[in-house]
């Protein structure tokens, strides 16, 4: 191996670190409000590349029969929980708006918006949009009604959840994948190494990610308070959040990281229905080793991956996730015994 | 369990007879392709009962089990087919590579908490699924062909029917034994290791190597699976160990719940039905095959534990007669320790003991002694340090400076199981009790250092005599603080304050020279405080030696001896009670404030 | 207990559907899972094929193995003691199918394969008397890429492929293939279906510099070490396999695909073939009715399509020797599968021996280069 193929794969392995990072943030941010390892986190990625896709061909994205079915399902879920509480009209409004009008305002958006071919920027902005608003809704059905659940509980919920959007997945996208078109085709030269402008928007975005979520989690008092919300449900609710909003708040933040990842890796790899799990995997990898607590920590640990990832395809492609997985048990051993914990945390 | 008549005791159970008959029947009775399924219920069955175990009692989340599946599967069919070697010899391999492979991940993954473990078993997980597709010699990802089948003298199981047989015989034995697992001194302590460890290991369990033992008996089971099933299917490859083999055999845990041993047959019954279920109806449901049912499956699963988080295994329950255990029958006394009358001679020394948390010190240079046979009071105000103090001394935190020694031995530094083995017991400011298990049960951990019966003996219900010894002296125990009627509720459902009170029983049960009470009286009733000033008393009078963090300070002066008074982690003063409430230091800091 | 009894009652009742003296096929196909690509266009095409065969009515019982090698055997124990099935056809897979063997020969059914290697109708074996498959064997391919190679000067190759079965099959049929063509592998390796990026295996081949790469891979995923070969200025041949044919591979390879080489059944390129060649008119059929219904061809369909045709050139003369559902069918079905002479399908033209369960001659490949992202016949 020459200086060059280490810078090669130096860079490569970076590119998806970044990617990973961001997938790991918005697993740590998950699990710190909400207490789920979020394992479906992954479906956001490849829902937001391949709804993208489609657009690009003038297709709407039939991500949105889904939304509407569960703006449906969380309407009546909603009304339902409002009529046993015998709340005012005004909430009964209030939740037809919020649950049912407004994820039918961007399925109706995508319909008409689709076939226009609209430019790179907008189609982009569709695309995560439309996921985006899957966040909230998949809290509101799936996780609401056991958040009150042990972890392993809500690991599991999220798994099925998983198995449910991987299975949509297939059956909207197909079993084969697509690229995108890269935001932009600028080549830099960097020291004899060609550097796309993408990956540089890769790099920057995750940067951006990390360091806006550190600020508002440790900086911004509505932040605190959502992270003392994983903690302490009934103080959160004493101090004015509601357990549910910040909930469904976080999925909403989570949906548009992954739809964005999505978009970001879209023209540098083929995104496959299922290509979310495996790098949703090395993202949690990532969180993981950031405790599930720190951001720059998490990002870190995805870096790490993604460099450990490249390096082990140059040397032994074929056991690659073999070393990639192997690796990093000790790694997280030695996360495991920094951590103080909590032993009652079930 | 002993004590009720037979005959009561066979017509109560008979759900599980009619279980038993129903699958002794049914190969004759059922068509064909249930038998299939049958099969491989009863093979899901095995990996989910070591996870129910594992995960669903013990709090160990395994992403990885189907992996040991895995190994054993590919034990047997390396060496059955390239070295035609006897099925029954390489079950015996393929445990011996299960047990080195999870004694090895065992002894890295069971170290960590909280979600580095469920982590690191999908790490493993996925790295032995691609080692056994890109080892040479394994037959690589397309697989291996031409296991032979299995025989038992000389017959060959070559049908469904009669592996069925196999299967069954080999999956009720193990849920028997789990069973007997379960209602054992070691199950009892495997109970604890969720939410409970410090609890545990300050009864003298070691929570590590009971982790590790819960670990490999989940493995090895795991592993008895795998060879069955590359025997019945006659064929391995890698998919049927990949990870979403092992989260499907997490489901069948959690769906079947961590009650009881036939959650794992009620999880792995109902998911394996359910996919048979979905495959036939979707189709006609929707008019096409194939994608929906994953999906279908999924939404499913989702609700299914929307509402019934805790499994089918308590819903199952409250369907079938519910019987009232029997009171355990009078057994033999357990050995006794000896322990001489009150000497005076010094048996808990606490010397210049420190105790830091980064830059706060909670406790200063603190020195005290407990004289054998004394009540001796710990007092102070809230924040004080005097749980800290406790849990140095019990050995949950380790000292940053200093020496407590008991019985002329130092014992900081030991391990808390160890520290319990040489004759102290505690309680827990926060109560620290198993809430689902029995009043009966949680006082029997107590007494896990006074009988040695382990998994093999336990599984084969060969320890029953150790077994009616404990259970009797914990009901007796029980009697003495007085909560005999409350022997078999659960002891979570107690109020608080009872709770307290049977977390001193559990301390009795341990058969201590040294009892450490942290806030005993707190949340009991004035007539509860003068029958446990009695009981205390009492005990002291039979030579036990009390060490006392309390509250209460009518309590405390009319029951110690001396007392300790500890204000910012520091000694403030020491005496007769009568003197410390004259002292003004303590008045100031303490007594005055109250 | 109650509940459950009523979901095997229930199952009991849903699979005890289907009439008795219809010819019931049972296939399992992978059209979930990582095979899925290939799996859907197959099963789209039993959608295409007709409810009668002989005047028989024909039920095509459908299952989704999942790609997943315990499940495709459950399905065919559940097609064969519950539907009662006269025939298996599938997996899509090798894995999966090698594990139906037994359980097919063992309950006398015979069944038609619709995967890759020729592991499964190895002679060697006497269950796979009752085994036949439908696609191309990898080792068919395999010369006709190292012949093409050995043609145009190719002297040395790298290697990269599926780390899984499929991949796993033509590595061994290429080492076999090169060897005796005097080609020697220079890198060999391996990468994951869902992989987002190959740049380390690509470097590795770059290093290797080898005349020729060939990538044994299925679908759109056999495009990214493509396009990252092109990236990183490899100026070599590039082969591709024919697990590639079909449009989406086309549409996300983009211009990078332009100049590779791949062998394919004659099936996709039916329009370049002279109408003096029997498959055109076939596969004319095929895609004609396909195309209409799903879009764009995929060769993965025409193996289905071809097992279809084979059970229609079988059955009439099983039919006079005994009634569908009976054993008596079931061995005359098998017999005249295995006695099928020149029986024209999408993707070659079949005549089985004892010997040989696949039939295939060299009409049954061409090598294809893709010009212009469009697939054209190598004259």
């Amino acid at each position: 191996m020459n200086l060059q193929i280490a810078a090669l794969l130096a860079q490569d392995g970076l590119t998806n670190g970044a990617i990973y990072a961001l997938l790991a943030l918005a697993l740590v941010l998950v699990f710190a409000v909400t207490r789920v390892v979020f394992v479906p986190q992954g479906e956001f990625v490849a829902f937001g590349a391949l709804s993208l896709a489609a657009l690009q061909n003038g297709a709407v994205p039939k991500t949105i029969w889904l939304l509407l079915a569960m703006a449906v399902i969380a309407t009546i879920l909603e009304l339902v929980a409002l009529a046993r509480r015998r709340a005012a009209a005004r909430a009964y409004m209030l939740a037809v708006a919020g649950w049912l009008v407004a994820p039918a305002l961007v399925a109706a958006l995508l319909w008409f918006a689709a076939p226009l071919k609209l430019a790179l920027g907008w189609q982009v902005c569709l695309a995560i949009l439309s996921v985006t608003a899957i966040g909230p809704l998949l809290y509101r059905i799936a996780i609401q009604p056991v958040a009150q659940g042990s972890v392993l509980v809500l690991l599991i919920v999220a798994v099925a959840v998983h198995f449910v959007l991987g299975g949509m997945g297939l059956l909207f996208f197909g079993a084969e994948g697509s690229r995108t078109p890269a935001f932009t085709d600028a080549m830099y030269q960097l020291g004899g190494i060609n550097v796309s402008g993408q990956s540089l928007y890769v790099y920057g975005v995750s940067a951006l990610a990390i360091g806006g979520l550190y600020w508002a989690f440790s900086q911004t008092l509505y932040g605190k308070a959502l992270m003392a919300t994983a903690f302490n449900r009934v103080g959160a609710r004493l101090v004015g959040i509601s357990p549910n909003f910040a909930g469904a708040l976080t999925l909403t933040v989570a949906a548009a990281l992954g739809a964005f990842s999505g978009v970001l890796i879209g023209p540098i790899t083929t995104v496959y229905y299922d290509s979310g799990f495996l790098v949703g995997l090395k993202g949690f990898v990532g969180a993981i080793i950031g405790g599930l607590v720190s951001y720059p920590l998490a990002a870190a640990g995805a870096l790490l991956i993604g460099l450990i990832e490249s390096y082990a395809s140059f040397w032994a492609s074929q056991y690659k996730e073999v070393i990639v997985f192997t690796l990093i048990i000790p790694v997280l051993l030695w996360r495991s015994l920094k951590t103080r914990h909590h032993e009652e945390d079930q | 369990m002993s004590a009720g008549a037979p005959r009561s005791a066979f017509v109560r159970r008979w759900p599980v007879w009619a279980t038993l008959a129903a699958l002794a029947v049914a190969p004759a009775v059922v068509p064909q392709f249930y038998v299939t399924l049958l099969n491989y219920i009863g093979l899901y069955s095995l990996v989910a009962l070591g996870l129910m175990l594992l995960t669903g009692v013990a709090g160990q989340t395994s992403f990885g089990q189907a992996a040991f599946v895995g190994v054993g599967a590919y034990a047997t069919a390396i060496l059955t087919t390239m070295f035609g070697w006897s099925p029954w010899l390489t079950l015996l391999i393929g445990l011996l590579a299960t047990a080195a492979i999870a004694m090895m991940l065992g002894f890295v993954t069971l170290r960590m908490s909280g979600h580095f473990l469920p982590l690191a078993t999908i790490a493993w997980g996925i790295s032995l699924f691609y080692l056994f597709g890109t080892l040479p010699n394994l037959g690589g990802f397309t697989g291996l062909t031409g296991i032979p089948a299995l025989s038992i003298f000389g017959f060959e199981l070559r049908q469904e029917r009669h592996f069925y047989y196999l299967i069954w015989a080999i999956a009720l034995a193990a849920l028997w034994g789990t069973h007997n697992l379960l209602d054992s001194r070691l199950g009892r302590a495997v109970r604890a290791l969720k939410g409970s460890l410090t609890m545990a290991e300050a009864f003298g369990v070691d929570g590590a190597k009971l982790k590790s033992i819960v670990f490999l008996y989940a493995a090895l089971l795991a592993c008895v699976s795998g060879w069955l099933y590359a025997h019945l299917q006659r064929f391995v490859n890698p998919t049927p160990f990949s990870l979403t083999a092992s989260i499907e055999y997490l489901f069948m845990a959690v769906v079947g719940g961590a009650g009881n041993v036939w959650g794992a047959v009620i999880g792995a019954t109902l998911i394996t039905l359910l996919k048979e279920v979905l495959q036939d109806f979707l189709p006609k449901l929707l008019g096409q095959t194939g994608q929906f049912e994953v999906i279908v499956f999924g939404i499913l699963i989702v609700v299914l534990l929307q509402r019934a988080p805790d499994g089918l295994t308590p819903l199952v329950q409250r369907l079938l007669p519910r019987r009232r255990p029997a009171d355990p029958a009078p057994a033999p006394a357990l050995a006794h320790r000896a322990v001489a009358a009150a000497t005076g001679r010094p048996l808990l020394e606490v010397l210049d003991a420190t105790k830091e948390f980064g830059g706060l010190v909670a406790v200063n240079n603190l020195s005290f002694e407990l004289r054998q046979g004394e009540i001796l009071g710990l007092i102070g105000p809230n924040g004080a340090g005097k749980s800290t103090m406790f849990n140095l001394i019990s050995g949950l935190l380790p000292l940053t400076r200093g020496n407590v020694r008991f019985n002329g031995e130092t014992i900081s530094g030991l391990a808390p199981y160890h520290i319990a083995a040489r004759g102290l017991a505690r309680t827990f400011q926060h109560v620290k009790l198993i809430g689902q298990m029995s009043v009966l049960d949680n006082v029997a951990l107590g007494a896990f250092l006074r009988t040695r019966s382990g998994v093999a003996k336990a599984c084969l219900k060969l320890d029953g005599d150790d077994e009616a010894r404990v259970r009797y002296l914990a009901a007796q125990q029980i009697r003495r603080v007085g909560l005999g009627a409350q022997l078999h509720d659960a002891a979570g459902s107690l109020p608080l304050g009872k709770q307290r009170v049977v977390e001193i029983a559990r301390a009795l049960a341990a058969d201590p020279a040294l009892l450490l009470l942290d806030e005993p009286a707190a949340g009991l009733r004035y007539a509860e405080k003068q029958e446990l000033a009695n009981l205390l008393r009492q005990l002291q009078g039979e030579g036990m030696s009390i060490l006392l963090v309390e509250h209460d300070m009518d309590f405390v002066m009319g029951l110690t001896h001396r007392l300790v008074v500890m204000d910012f982690g520091q000694k403030l003063a020491e005496g007769l009670p009568a003197d410390i409430q004259r002292n003004p230091a303590v008045r100031e800091a303490y007594l005055g404030a109250a | 207990m109650k509940s459950v009894r009523l979901l095997v009652a229930l199952t009991a009742l849903a699979c005890s559907a289907s009439a008795l003296a219809d010819i019931n096929v049972g296939v399992t196909l992978s059209t979930t899972g990582p095979a899925a690509s290939l799996g859907i266009p197959e099963k789209n095409t039993f959608e295409l094929l007709p409810t009668t065969i002989a005047g028989q009515k024909v039920n095509w019982i459908i299952l989704d193995d999942a790609s997943d090698t315990t499940r495709a055997v459950t399905n065919t124990r559940k097609l064969i003691a519950e539907n009662k099935v006269d025939v298996i056809l599938g997996s899509t897979i090798t894995p999966n199918s090698l594990a139906m063997v037994d359980v097919a020969a063992e309950a006398e059914t015979p069944m038609i394969s619709m995967a890759a290697s020729a592991r499964i109708i190895d002679p060697a074996n006497p269950k796979t008397k009752w085994i036949f498959k439908t696609p191309q064997n990898d080792s068919l391919m395999a010369d006709a890429i190292v012949g093409h190679m050995k043609a145009h000067g190719v002297k040395t190759l790298g290697y990269v492929g599926f780390n899984d079965a499929y991949g796993e099959g033509w590595l061994g049929e290429m080492k076999r293939a090169t060897a005796a063509a005097g080609i020697t592998i220079a890198a060999e390796e391996k990468y994951n279906r869902s992989d987002a990026s190959v740049t380390g295996q690509v470097l590795k081949l770059i290093a290797a510099n080898a005349d020729a790469v060939l990538i044994a891979a299925s679908g759109t995923p056999a495009a990214t070490p493509h396009k990252e070969l092109k990236a990183r200025g490899y100026k070599g041949k590039i082969y591709q396999t024919h697990g590639v044919a079909n449009a989406d591979f086309i549409r996300v390879v983009g211009a990078d695909g332009n100049g590779s080489f791949l062998p394919s059944g004659p099936m996709l390129v039916y329009e370049q073939l002279p109408d003096s060649n029997p498959i055109k008119k076939v596969a004319a059929d095929y895609v004609g009715k396909y195309e209409a219904k799903f879009g764009q061809r995929s060769t993965f369909g025409g193996h289905a399509w071809d097992a279809a045709m084979l059970l229609q050139r079988a059955v009439p003369e099983a039919l006079k020797k005994g009634q569908p559902g009976t054993r008596e069918f079931r061995a005359a079905l098998r017999d005249g599968l295995e006695g099928v002479k020149e029986a024209v399908g999408t993707h070659g033209v079949y005549t089985m021996t004892a010997t040989d369960h696949l039939g295939f001659d060299s009409r049954a490949r061409v090598m294809l280069q893709i010009v212009d992202g469009k697939w054209v016949l190598e004259k």
